[in-house]
């Protein structure tokens, strides 16, 4: 079957929508960082017990990450074939969310490889992690890693190309599934925006308490 | 402000689609700033064509901003640096004495190079070949007053009909997509009950898109801001609601 | 001199067409697809033609010089488009529409014509709104009119200013759908460059692939010719740059009679020429003139800037002169008025442009009602001459727009030549020597929409066509005759631009067969064409070869117009009254007024082609049953 560009672009979309899902409830979990150890490991037990049911999540998300990246690779590379002469002299319209459009490519390519060295670092290290000779699990773990200020900054400038993405991304779903109107086209885009700015904010405080309380 | 202008022209020229092309630099010497872009290239190209070279080639016809013919890159702007206006409505007053002007075709694989700045841009014509129309025979309408049709429905439909074709969307698109072209005939059509019955139009109004080679929607929305006729990207949402509707209903 | 016949059913004017469409042979719905029609053209009329002739199954050819059918200059019309559907109850009839047209017209056209085009326009209407035509509304959802020049009720339809856009891409739209059903083959980027005649029927057209240069040759059982009209003689005007005579002048050549060919309106409110590099002229519509005062200094050499000039120096001529209609005089009249004053070296700055002001208007009334009425024409007139409109006065001028002679066709819409057939500005059927607004565009839909459809099948079925193709030795002969030609050009490499010639052709025919024509300037002008036509085969610039050239494109139209230029000279010399757009000097009344000369020139002149020599009057006498002939008086 032919997958035409709409439903290549909507099937980025949605997929991105899932994620964004996943990005908010990771990130609620994440503040549980402010309750102290007792709270975050438990809520990171409580996940490990689900069993099967993380798995699903788990395959889920991780479906919708592969799709999302498959189909957006196979848009890039027709787009480029669809303009295929450079122009000597191009510029760009300035508007409002027109840096965030431009950077979707660099965002996304960033984000990709943080996502990387983020499961390496934390879904699948040993979750051990000793501050001032005690262990606290998980919870050191994430203090040790983030209380380095090179890897802070890592995290904090990948959070910056996440809420980038939001910026741009969150809207142009709407747009993409036919939901953005006249009507409703101001609050969607605003909505985006601020959705962007609340992630990098709302992940970025964690390494910023982490550096400024260990 | 003086009444004439000296520039310099950085032009794309290309003899025929297979050459390479490359670009020539020519001076425009006292230009009048009420001279239409159009006009200033006529003096350029008088000036050529006295030389016994080639004029540059560009399209153009009524120059009124209405036929859609003409349209180039100027300094990196599709129609230039006036906003809402075409090429040939564009005057050379918005220049000043001095200024080097780049002057390039509109590119995208779909939309290949003729001569000059002259582009193929039969493309839109197969995409409105697929469905951007109303079927009706001649001679069966019915009474025009029949069906009354809502002010609001009415006018966003001619603001959607009121696209030229020019292909400045396309052209300022980082995607080279012709969603807006596409889009404005969808909305247009669907915006009106009597293009209803018709609605699958814009299954294969976007499947002869992609097979033109026009890349995807970004939904960068340098269309709309390169658009002389102003045709906004809510038409380009609602070409993917009607596209997510009827490939549902399917 | 033959006197020609029309072929128009007997019977009362009312139910001519009707009795017509019922008399007419018709053709088999299995044979219609063997029969293959050539359509050149692919504005109003070529479009609609094209796709009402495929949806009734004839094999049809579409060309076009244009990279597509959207492009044709139909596409520029603003005001709108007359129709006889008296939604708004003032008293409008097919019978009103037909009688202001005539009237209009200055009783020059043929009334069962203007009749059909009047019973027509209500169709043109239903079919467009059908095929999605984006006509203004009211709120409550019903098609909205207004009034137009020349007629005392609202019965113009209109898109905003755009109807000529709207009502073009319907059509074109229209041709598409065909187009994809293979009912229609579209040759776009081609230029007709002959007709070919084969046993004295048009059997096929040569054109010139403009992307290639190369030349093709096309057969076909009929030909039809919606090439539109040919304002560009006079260089400047605001037709396209693109359109030509070229068309209907090698029909012309090739036998079919060329009609009234003098006959061209001048639409008094355009943009004023700025400079030597103008390239063409823009209209402002019309309805400028419900607000703005037209005036000039009263003083020959009083060239102070508007502001500084006082009231009692100002002289608003059209007020004085035509004191009931004041500025709302009609097209003809204020053009030749400016004309006038312009003359007497009371232009602005002694030269072409005469002031529109809207200072009383927008005191009266205030800025915001003049912003409401008129706001995108101010803008447009602000953007092309950069000075604004609500601060100083507008200038206009008159600019050549439309022209109304064309090719002699009878009431099947045929020329003198056997099949081939000749729509819309093409033809000089029904707007007689004047067109009132909103009429051109009725006129080209309902041609191709309504009458063509009928009447070629009337053709099909009362002729024998044996097969021709583009064996035949006349189409070789046409081809190597052109190709000769466009070798000569190309090798000249002279020294003078094509566009130089055009100018010097379109600056004489403006001064000598212009607003105002007299013997002794026409004399000059045919005294004068030829010299400069010679000079332009001698000396003109084409640099390149004969494959994809704009400069060529250009020349090959322009040489043309150098022969066809001479021709409506000729006629305008030979029609010795005033009538409508034609205005002879000599023929005024004390008033300054047209004055018709009904007793020696009821007739549509219509020129036959006579290789060297003068060319030969062929007549057809106009008769008005249905509107008896009048003087118009607007004192």
């Amino acid at each position: 079957m032919k997958i035409s560009t709409i439903q290549k672009k909507q099937i980025v979309g949605i997929t991105g929508l899932a994620m964004v899902g996943f990005v908010l409830a990771h990130l609620s979990g994440n503040f549980l960082i402010f309750k102290g150890p007792e709270a975050f490991n438990a809520y990171a037990k409580f996940l490990h017990d689900l069993g099967g049911l993380l798995w699903v999540m788990r395959i889920g998300i991780l479906g919708s990450f592969l799709l999302h990246i498959f189909f957006t690779i196979q848009l890039v590379i027709a787009n480029k074939k669809a303009r295929n002469a450079r122009y000597y002299k191009y510029k760009n319209h300035r508007s409002s969310s027109s840096l965030a459009t431009q950077l979707m490519p660099l965002t996304g390519t960033i984000i990709f490889i943080y996502i990387i060295f983020h499961l390496l670092d934390f879904t699948l290290a040993e979750k051990v992690g000793v501050i001032e000779g005690i262990d606290y699990g998980l919870f050191g773990l994430v203090v040790n890693v983030l209380g380095n200020p090179i890897h802070a900054a890592f995290y904090i400038i990948a959070m910056i190309c996440v809420g980038l993405h939001m910026f741009h991304a969150f809207q142009s779903v709407f747009q993409t599934l036919g939901i953005m109107s006249e009507r409703n086209q101001h609050q969607i885009t605003m909505a985006s925006q601020l959705l962007g700015i609340a992630i990098t904010l709302g992940f970025s405080s964690i390494p910023v308490y982490i550096l400024f309380n260990f | 402000m003086s009444d004439t202008i000296t520039l310099t022209l950085k032009v794309w020229r290309q003899r025929s689609a297979d050459d390479a092309g490359h670009f020539e630099i020519y001076k425009a010497k006292d230009i009048n700033v009420n001279m239409s872009f159009l006009e200033m290239l006529d003096v350029v190209n008088d000036t050529l064509t006295l030389n016994n070279q080639m004029p540059i080639a560009f399209d153009h016809d009524c120059r009124e901003g209405i036929c859609g013919s003409c349209g180039a890159m100027v300094n990196g702007v599709a129609h230039g640096p006036v906003s809402a206006v075409t090429l040939c409505q564009l005057h050379m007053r918005s220049f000043s004495d001095g200024d080097t002007i780049v002057i390039e075709p509109f590119r995208a694989k779909s939309l290949p190079i003729i001569q000059d700045l002259v582009i193929d841009r039969t493309a839109f014509d197969r995409i409105i070949a697929k469905g951007g129309y109303i079927s009706v025979k001649t001679g069966s309408a019915p009474e025009a007053n029949d069906t009354p049709i809502k002010k609001t429905n009415s006018d966003s439909a001619f603001d959607a009909a009121a696209c030229i074709g020019c292909s400045a969307c396309v052209a300022a698109c980082p995607n080279a997509s012709a969603s807006l072209f596409v889009a404005a005939k969808v909305s247009h059509l669907a915006l009106l009950p009597q293009g209803s019955t018709e609605r699958k139009r814009v299954l294969n109004m976007v499947d002869q898109m992609d097979a033109e080679g026009f890349g995807g929607c970004s939904n960068a929305y340098q269309c709309e801001a390169a658009c002389p006729k102003q045709i906004k990207v809510e038409n380009i949402a609602r070409m993917n609601r009607e596209y997510t509707k009827q490939k549902l209903s399917r | 001199m033959a006197k020609l016949n029309s072929h128009e059913p007997s019977g009362p004017v009312d139910e001519k067409w009707q009795k017509h469409m019922f008399d007419m042979k018709l053709v088999n719905p299995s044979n219609k697809k063997k029969l293959k029609i050539i359509v050149v053209g692919t504005g109003l009329a070529g479009a609609s033609a094209s796709a009402s002739l495929a949806e009734l199954g004839y094999n049809v050819h579409t060309f076009t010089y244009h990279e597509s059918g959207r492009r044709a200059h139909s596409i520029a019309a603003q005001g709108g488009i007359n129709a006889a559907k008296n939604y708004c109850n003032d008293g409008d009839s097919v019978q009103r529409l037909f009688y202001d047209t005539v009237k209009g017209g200055d009783f020059r056209a043929r009334e069962s014509n203007v009749h059909r085009l009047a019973e027509n326009s209500v169709k043109i209407i239903d079919h467009c709104v059908a095929q999605g035509v984006p006509f203004a509304r009211e709120y409550a959802g019903l098609l909205d009119n207004r009034s137009f020049g020349g007629a005392q009720v609202s019965r113009t339809f209109y898109a905003k200013g755009q109807t000529g856009q709207q009502l073009l891409l319907g059509a074109y739209q229209a041709m598409m759908k065909e187009v994809e059903r293979k009912r229609v083959t579209l040759h776009t980027r081609c230029e007709m460059m002959d007709v070919v005649i084969v046993n004295g029927k048009a059997r096929g057209i040569i054109v010139r692939n403009l992307l290639t240069g190369q030349l093709e040759k096309h057969a076909a059982d009929a030909v039809i010719l919606a090439t539109g009209g040919y304002g560009n003689v006079f260089y400047l005007s605001t037709n396209a740059m693109a359109c030509n005579v070229t068309a209907t002048w090698k029909a012309h050549k090739k036998g079919a009679y060329f009609a009234n060919p003098c006959y061209t309106q001048i639409h008094p409110t355009c943009i004023p020429v700025k400079g030597d590099y103008q390239s063409k002229l823009t209209l402002m519509s019309e309805s400028l003139r419900n607000d703005g005062r037209v005036w000039v200094p009263k003083d020959v050499g009083d060239h102070r800037s508007p502001d500084q000039i006082p009231e009692d120096k100002r002289d608003y001529y059209l007020e004085r002169k035509y004191p009931s209609f004041g500025n709302l005089v009609p097209r003809d009249l204020a053009s030749r008025n400016a004309k006038e004053q312009t003359d007497m070296g009371k232009g602005i700055n002694g030269g072409l442009a005469v002031y529109l002001d809207f200072a009383d208007a927008i005191n009266q009334l205030g800025r915001e009602t003049i912003e409401a009425r008129y706001g995108n024409l101010f803008d447009m007139y602000q953007q092309i001459t950069g000075t604004n409109p609500y601060e100083s006065p507008m200038m206009i001028y008159p600019a050549v727009h439309y022209t109304m002679g064309g090719l002699w066709v009878d009431y099947n819409l045929q020329s003198s030549i056997p099949g081939l057939h000749v729509l819309g500005e093409a033809n000089f059927s029904d707007h007689g020597a004047n067109r009132l607004g909103a009429s051109a565009l009725m006129q080209g839909l309902s041609d191709g929409y309504f009458v063509i459809p009928n009447t070629i099948g009337h053709y099909f079925g009362s002729n024998s066509l044996e097969k021709v193709t583009t064996d035949a030795p006349e189409f070789e002969e046409s081809l190597q005759a052109i190709q000769q030609k466009i070798d000569t050009l190309v090798g000249i490499k002279g020294s003078k631009t094509v566009d130089h010639y055009h100018r010097e052709l379109g600056l004489l025919v403006w001064d000598k067969c212009g607003m105002a024509r007299d013997k002794k300037g026409l004399e000059e002008a045919l005294k004068r064409i030829p010299d400069i036509r010679a000079e332009f085969w001698d000396n003109v610039s084409i640099p390149g070869d004969a494959a994809f050239n704009q400069t060529l494109e250009k020349a090959l139209r322009v040489a043309d117009f150098l022969e066809f230029g001479e021709l409506m000279c000729f006629d305008a010399l030979h029609r010795e009254e005033s009538c409508g757009g034609h205005f002879r000097t000599e023929h005024q009344t004390k008033e300054g007024e047209a004055l018709r000369n009904d007793e020696d020139f009821c007739f549509v002149s219509a020129w036959e082609y006579n290789e060297g020599k003068k060319p030969k009057l062929n007549t057809e006498d106009l008769t008005f049953k249905d509107v008896p002939l009048s003087q118009r008086s607007y004192k």
